[in-house]
């Protein structure tokens, strides 16, 4: 479904992504590990156009993207849950919600259904419908971006770093909600430091360090390799 | 953006209207020439707000665009003997097209490029334009005369002029306009969301740049649709808007960033302070700096207490 081959991603003279070739499936749940500064943020950011590749080629559906721009790609079908959350702070969750839908198309028609959906998912988000966005919890703000991101009806989700920042009982809910997504049949690329909550709910991995894919594998190869699991299981 | 109505600011109306029966009973023309200037200041501002708000960017050329509408207004009615209310449709959006062409040819590159930068392009873009109409049409002041702008009426004994009320209404209708805009049009809920936060807006599909295109294309069709009324009244020469810069921007920054209702208020006040303080004998040279002093003592209040907390 999505192919990254060859990418090459810089900020100006400084090179953050080195040579990274990496697909995805359908129906797959992949996560991408690595420690902070590996290049995971900045490999989706690469992902949905929000910096370009200085080289390399990204595929969606067969279909180049790497050249397209952010709204472009979001409604081609991949949706981003970024790191900062990227909310509307001055408008309520709802209206957060409903901006999700209404500016792609095949989610617009939707949008009552999808928003019903997102509610089952979290309920508190139905409770605080009213509430500014602004003035949500950071735990809240995070369940409001993954549903905003849910209401856009994407082919592909990505999710960066979904339980940095959360209180331990409110990760081990997240990574719950998560394997409940997946099981709608929703591809998900998982970029997490949590190695141990992130297995749970992906089917194939790879470990980013230093800007490149430092190993790939299956669950049971990540979870049984030895540097794994020394450096990311404390094991 | 577009906050509510706070407590704040209808203290702030109940405020102005205390103040206007004040000076209504001791001055009622500084009253009346208040709120008519504080209007046209408010619509002229509206635009300015407007794309400092979304964009980004304080658009140091917008007196510059308002001195092209009038002069856009002066050649129509010259040349071809068109009424300025007639122009107000042709003007309005000529301003539109010049608007999206500037922000094509340079705001749109700018963007990214730090507010230093910014301020230096839209600088230089108010010394082009006001260059070019100095070349074409010298520095000779030009006039339109309508009659019907020197219209006048006795209330109770008092006698005012009735056209610039003309101001109000506009500023009324624009501001009730832009606010539908925002809340109930698809166009207006992106602008707002891009206003807020551009990479949340690109993340669900809104197509950032548009706003951007569209934002700057209309609030310089504003500015256009305020020079056309202000023509008959004003004399028209290359810098004739160049005040409005720094008014407007003196209005957005007392109404506080996205308070559009708040520039109209701000605008009134400014306006009817400034008609008093030209009301006291003598005090005709000093509107501006009471306007500029009051524009200080906000911001640095403002700042005092951002700093506190």
């Amino acid at each position: 479904m999505l192919e990254v081959k060859n990418l090459d991603v810089a900020y100006g003279r400084i090179q953050v992504i080195w040579n990274l070739s990496l697909n995805i499936g359908n129906n797959e749940v992949v996560g991408v590990f690595g420690p902070n500064g590996a290049g995971k943020s900045t490999l989706i950011n690469a992902i949905v156009g929000v910096v370009k590749a200085k080289s390399g080629e990204i595929t969606f559906d067969g279909v180049p993207i790497h050249n397209q721009e952010t709204h472009t790609i979001a409604r081609g079908g991949i949706v981003v849950v970024p790191q900062n959350r990227e909310l509307f702070p001055a408008m309520t969750v709802k209206e957060n919600l409903r901006l999700g839908a209404a500016y792609i198309p095949h989610a617009r028609a939707k949008m009552d259904e999808t928003i019903e959906y997102v509610y089952s998912l979290f309920p508190i988000l139905k409770e605080r419908e009213k509430q500014l966005a602004g003035t949500m919890s950071g735990g809240q703000q995070r369940m409001l971006v993954i549903g905003r991101a849910l209401m856009s009806r994407p082919k592909m989700l990505i999710l960066d770093e979904p339980s940095l920042g959360l209180q331990p009982s409110l990760v081990t809910e997240m990574f719950q909600i998560l394997n409940r997504i997946k099981q709608d049949d929703m591809v998900i690329l998982l970029a997490e430091q949590n190695v141990r909550q992130g297995l749970k709910v992906i089917d194939r991995g790879y470990v980013m360090e230093n800007g490149r894919i430092a190993m790939e594998g299956s669950i049971e190869e990540l979870s049984e390799d030895e540097h794994i699991r020394r450096a990311y299981l404390g094991v | 953006m577009l906050a509510a109505a706070s407590k704040k600011q209808y203290l702030f109306i109940a405020l102005l209207v205390i103040a206007a029966i004040v000076i209504g009973f001791w001055e009622p023309h500084a009253l009346i020439y208040g709120i008519q200037r504080g209007s046209l200041y408010a619509v002229i501002a509206l635009p300015l707000a407007l794309i400092l708000g979304i964009l980004g960017v304080l658009n140091l050329a917008h007196g510059e665009f308002l001195t092209v509408g009038m002069y856009a207004t002066f050649v129509l009615f010259s040349r071809f003997g068109v009424d300025p209310m007639l122009s107000t449709v042709p003007v309005t959006l000529l301003l539109a097209v010049v608007g999206v062409a500037v922000y094509l040819l340079t705001i749109k590159h700018v963007l990214k490029a730090g507010h230093l930068s910014q301020l230096l392009i839209t600088f230089g873009i108010s010394l082009v334009i006001s260059e070019l109409i100095k070349s074409i049409y010298t520095t000779q002041p030009r006039g339109v005369f309508t009659t019907y702008s020197y219209s006048s009426t006795t209330l109770a004994g008092i006698r005012f002029g009735t056209y610039e009320f003309l101001y109000l209404l506009i500023a009324v209708a624009v501001l009730v306009g832009l606010q539908l805009f925002l809340k109930k049009t698809r166009l207006g809920q992106a602008t707002f969301a891009v206003g807020q936060n551009p990479r949340g807006a690109s993340i669900v599909g809104i197509n950032v740049s548009f706003v951007y295109l569209f934002v700057f294309g209309l609030s310089i069709a504003i500015v256009g649709l305020a020079s056309v009324f202000m023509v008959p009244r004003v004399s028209i020469f290359p810098g004739a808007g160049t005040p409005y810069t720094m008014k407007s921007f003196a209005l957005t920054a007392m109404a506080g960033l996205g308070n559009l209702n708040g520039i109209l208020l701000a605008g009134i006040a400014l306006g009817i302070f400034e008609a008093v303080v030209n009301a006291i004998p003598g005090g005709s040279g000093w509107s501006d700096v009471v306007f500029f002093g009051v524009l200080i003592l906000v911001i640095m209040t403002r700042a005092i207490r951002e700093g506190r907390r």
